[in-house]
């Protein structure tokens, strides 16, 4: 490992950072004020790289955007201030309420199902068998090639007419769609097919946390004559919440984010980027079509400010309620 | 609350307001760079795949022999991420030298300051526009300026699967009408495939068939039909639809990028004419061009598009950029080793030059021939309109004509509400 | 859920075999047991297998189909397999060789490794093992930054960039993993740090080590699960990033392979699906590789990270 580690020294070498404020508390002694005036300059300097790429590739562009979306901005010409013009038109805009209503879709449903997708193979795999290695690394492959752009070529194979899916899906339920990637409605769920399928990233954390799980409580509910079913709901998944939480959280988050697989499979050549009537038309992707297509970056802008305020609140919404649900150990916060 | 949040604020908001400072500068341009012995480095940059490059890289190999002091570096994407690129470095003030452009980007980059008028090179001899045929060394002026130089003609055609005409009994013959082709569409349907792939999306074809009314599609600086007109497309295509003559929409979308007509979803469709080269290596069967169906029995309302080379505007090396043109447009060797691929060549020296016959290919060299006789015939029926240099906004005005065109064939919109939607989504574009 | 309680059917806990100091006679049923409950695991687990690897394989299959039959094909393998795909990929791509495709890859993914193991340790360290003034606020705004869309900073950045002249290399796609900006792994790094019990880091301090001591002697080497977990990621990641070099690279020859991949197909030009999928199946071994020789690690560096809130 030490060969591609940075060397110790690197951390010393920027400038000296700002002297903290003095704490308010009044008069402490003064060993206590040294220590703590250490701690502090130890602290920016381990922080600095993390510091400077905050400020320089962040919070900057981060600033120019929120300017930005209060502007009239074509990238050429300089931004016009038009207040709120861009948050009425967005509102305003029937496009941008589909793309709200097809990401809340494919936020509610997929993200669940993947999950399901990826706690359902974790509990196969958490067991010590030969070939363990094995499934889980052919398990996680998905994940590995999901953002490929040849899978755009992949999933319409497998989704369009008369493929295994249509087949499938006309033997056992009688349906005959004709196609997913071309359909309006169904467009949506073969990208939905597509974040479940590579579930392997949340698989490995249900496994990790699956590992975690102290044998004697299974043993003790055995005893108690508990069966599977009892077992996994008042054990594993209490003893697991922390971690379901965690792939809760990354998962919405990501699936509100949701682009490039949008962009690759909905997307043909020319015409709707977003896939045929707008069915897989998520939010970033309409986004992107208005910055980058249509040159309108006010308007882009003002759109990513308002995904990121509804990422925040369902955010602290999942925070909020991780103390109903998410156990965690004692000694741990 | 940590007890030294304020500091933390004031420099974060100092250090925001700094880069947006930056922000609001506009960039120097660094697209070429000299060096000490006079050697010049300008940036290419164009839209293709693998096979172009292959083709663009020789022909680079002979203007560098050419002009040993002038170095080219090319960059290049597909189509869409070339835009995506273009619109990003051109706005950062970093636009490559010269480029690959096409008609609908002429206005809309030059309203932004981006584009060289080649005018003052043209004067200084560094760029001959004599020798073009059929006027189009014109194709690039705006406003008097001259934004960018043909390197390639294409017109639009309805390319067939030839097999599956003659099993229907049909043969397009110039000067046919659009009653002909309705009944043709039928007759294939008959045969148990739709006839065309969807062709009220065509905004390059809504185009001729305006024109042909004495409209277009475009103005200099606006649209140039009303609702009343595109209600009576939309309604015949939608028509179309329901009856199966135009291909089923799902279907089309679901072979995207590969063409309806190669994946054998429907027959024919409208399209450039130099596309039949990728059908016919990207599908089985054998493929041909049919003249525009017309109102009158002989307006085609067609004109010639192109490919063009343009120079951008802060390129430090505009002469050079001048001569890099003239040679791609005018030299013999270079039209031998393009062939059509951006179109057939606009010099007459660069047309002789290239014989289709020659190709090893022989499916590509019967391909060719076809091509270059299609536009051979045009020339000399005299159908040809000039076209205008298209306003400002035009590239999203198609993307919304071809989205909501498929939207109405899928059903997601009635003909009146499709109508409206359009000319809110392109108006605003326009206005801009 | 059907699956879920599958596999707790036969969790390690129940299963007999699981105990070593199990009696000789017991063994001999427990092992028949185990065969049969063996077999069933492994028919479970292919089952699940080739359905999630069915887009693989059919990529599989389609590398090896002519040109024309990829797209709107139905059938999995070629009736007539052809490796003209693979073959035709020595000429390289648009007169790039593919190993240039390979090597600026390889290159940006271990220098993306590197640099999100360096600042993010770092940081992470800060965040877990320092008490400085202002902690909280800074952990909140990374946290923060987990949310904000890619695209918004798009634009800006690279105006940023190219004002420092750093158009066409590499140090845009790299600058970025050097300075932490990758809030996931500092968080994950955060998490398992914190994890790691205090009375180290005491013991240290009375032996007189400062800060810089306890972070590469003690707390690193002790982060090995979080650090290769964090490595496997970026260099998935790197590898697959197709927006940055596409906005930064001009030069062909700088080109990565996510650039290569999409040259194949332009729609002005004849798409050529079967060369693109081959590669992209190329493409997908050094992923694969590092990810085979890091996987025990992966787990162990998710379960004692992400878990404990």
């Amino acid at each position: 490992m030490g060969g591609t580690m940075a060397s110790p020294q690197a951390p010393v070498v920027p400038a000296a950072p700002e002297k903290p404020k003095p704490p308010r508390r009044t008069r402490l002694p003064e060993a206590v004020r040294r220590r703590r005036r250490g701690e502090n300059i130890a602290g920016f300097l381990f922080m600095s790289p993390w510091l400077a790429g905050f400020l320089i590739l962040t919070a900057g562009p981060m600033a120019a955007s929120l300017y930005f979306a209060f502007t009239d901005y074509n990238l050429f010409d300089a931004p016009k201030w038009i207040g709120l013009d861009n948050f009425t038109e967005m509102f305003g805009d029937p496009r941008w309420r589909k793309s709200v209503e097809v990401t809340l879709w494919y936020v509610v449903v997929g993200t669940p199902l993947k999950l399901a997708a990826a706690l359902g193979v974790a509990l196969l795999l958490n067991q010590k068998r030969r070939g363990q290695a094995f499934y889980r690394a052919a398990f996680y492959a998905p994940s590995l090639i999901g953002a490929s752009v040849s899978i755009a070529v992949v999933w319409k194979a497998i989704f369009s007419d008369d493929a295994i899916v249509d087949r499938t899906q006309r033997a056992i339920f009688g349906m005959d769609v004709g196609g997913w990637t071309g359909d309006p409605q169904w467009i949506i769920y073969s990208l939905i097919a597509l974040t479940v399928w590579q579930f392997g990233a949340p698989m490995v954390i249900f496994l990790a946390g699956l590992k975690q799980v102290p044998r004697e409580l299974y043993e003790a509910a055995e005893v108690d004559g508990a069966g599977t079913w009892r077992r996994f709901w008042n054990i594993t998944l209490p003893m697991i919440s922390p971690v379901l939480f965690f792939n809760v959280l990354l998962e919405t988050i990501h699936s509100f984010q949701i682009f490039a697989s949008a962009y690759i499979v909905g997307g043909g050549a020319g015409g709707n980027a977003c896939g045929p009537a707008d069915g897989s038309l998520v939010y970033t992707c309409y986004l992107y079509v208005q910055g980058f297509e249509n040159s309108r970056m006010g308007l882009a802008s003002a759109m990513a400010w308002m995904l990121l305020l509804a990422v925040a609140l369902v955010t602290a919404v999942l925070f909020w309620s991780q103390k109903r649900w998410v156990h965690y150990e004692e000694g741990s916060r | 609350m940590p007890m030294n949040g304020e500091v933390d604020r004031r420099g974060l908001l100092k250090l925001a307001g700094g880069s947006l400072a930056a922000l609001g500068l506009t960039a120097a341009g660094c697209g070429g760079s000299g060096s000490g012995d006079g050697t010049v480095t300008i940036r290419y940059a164009w839209w293709g795949s693998d096979d172009r490059a292959k083709r663009i890289n020789r022909t680079i190999e002979l203007f560098e022999e050419k002009y040993p002091k002038i170095k080219v570096k090319t960059d290049f994407q597909p189509y869409l991420d070339f835009w995506k690129k273009f619109n990003t470095q051109a706005s950062g003030g970093n636009p490559p030298d010269v480029f690959q452009n096409a008609i609908g980007f002429l206005r809309k980059y030059d309203q932004r300051n981006v584009l060289l008028d080649l005018n003052a090179q043209a004067k200084a001899g560094n760029l001959r526009l004599d020798g073009f045929r059929a006027g189009l060394e014109k194709f690039g002026e705006v406003d008097g300026k001259l934004l960018g130089v043909p390197v390639g003609s294409n017109s639009m055609a309805l390319v067939i699967d030839k097999p599956v005409f003659e099993k229907a009994g049909v043969t397009p013959k110039t000067g046919w009408t659009w009653d002909d082709f309705h009944t043709a569409m039928e007759k294939i349907r008959k045969q148990g495939r739709s006839g065309d792939s969807g062709l009220y999306g065509v905004m390059y074809l809504y185009d001729p068939y305006l024109r042909q009314r004495g409209k277009a599609f475009f103005t200099k600086d606006g649209l140039g039909f009303d609702e009343a007109d595109l209600k009576e497309w939309w309604t015949k295509g939608y028509a179309g639809v329901k009856s199966g003559i135009y291909a089923d929409p799902k279907k089309v979308a679901q072979i995207k990028p590969k063409s309806a007509v190669a994946a054998e979803i429907a027959a024919s469709e409208f399209t450039w004419d130099n596309f039949t080269v990728r059908y016919t290596a990207e599908g089985k069967s054998e493929y041909g061009l049919a003249p525009l169906p017309t109102t009158d029995g002989k307006k085609t309302g067609q004109y010639l598009g192109s490919l063009m080379l343009s120079g951008s505007k802060r390129t430090q090396h505009p002469k050079e950029v001048a001569q890099f043109i003239d040679f791609m447009v005018h030299d013999p060797e270079v039209a031998k080793i393009m062939g059509y691929d951006r179109g057939v060549p606009t010099t007459t020296a660069q047309y002789e030059a290239y014989k289709p016959a020659e190709e090893k290919d022989k499916v590509i060299a019967s391909v060719n021939k076809e091509i270059a006789a299609y536009e051979e015939q045009l020339v000399d029926a005299g159908v040809l309109e000039t076209i205008t240099p298209h306003p400002a906004g035009a590239d999203v005005c198609e993307a919304a004509f071809l989205r909501i065109a498929e939207e109405l064939a899928l059903g997601e919109r009635s003909v009146d509400e499709a109508v409206k939607q359009f000319f809110t989504e392109c108006k605003t574009a326009l206005g801009s | 859920m059907s699956s879920a309680s599958r596999g707790l059917s036969a969790d390690p806990a129940a299963d007999p075999a699981a105990d070593p100091a199990a009696a000789p006679a017991a063994g001999r049923v427990a092992r028949r047991r185990r065969g049969a409950g063996s077999l069933a695991w492994h028919i479970g687990s292919l089952a699940v297998l080739g359905v999630v690897l069915y887009p693989v394989i059919w990529a599989i299959g389609g590398s090896f189909k002519p040109n024309e039959s990829i797209v709107g094909s139905l059938d999995l393998f070629p009736t007539d397999p052809i490796v003209a795909n693979y073959s035709g990929l020595a000429d390289g791509i648009a007169d790039i060789s593919i190993s240039t495709f390979f090597s600026n890859s390889l290159f940006l993914a271990l220098g993306s490794v590197a640099g999100v193991l360096f600042s993010c340790s770092l940081a992470a360290y800060a965040f877990a093992r320092i008490k400085f003034a202002g902690r909280n606020l800074l952990f909140a705004l990374m946290i923060g930054t987990l949310l904000l869309p890619y695209h918004v900073l798009l634009i800006p950045q690279y105006v940023l960039f190219q004002k420092m002249g750093l158009i066409n290399t590499y140090t845009p796609l790299l600058l970025g993993k050097y300075l932490a900006v990758d809030a996931f792994f500092v968080f994950l790094m955060v998490q398992f740090m914190r994890n790691l019990p205090k009375e180290l880091d005491e013991a240290a301090r009375l032996d007189g080590c400062g800060h810089l001591r306890i972070y590469w002697s003690i707390v690193l080497p002790l982060c090995r699960p979080a650090l290769i977990t964090s490595a496997i990621f970026t260099f998935i990641n790197s590898w697959n990033d197709f927006m940055g070099p596409l906005i930064y690279l001009n030069d062909p020859s700088k080109y990565t392979v996510s650039l290569g991949l999409k040259m194949f197909v332009d729609q002005e030009g004849v798409a050529n699906y079967g060369g693109m999928i081959a590669m992209s199946l190329i493409a997908l071994l050094p992923v694969l590789a590092f990810f085979l020789a890091f996987q025990r690690y992966l787990i162990d560096g998710m379960a004692t990270s992400g878990l404990k809130g």
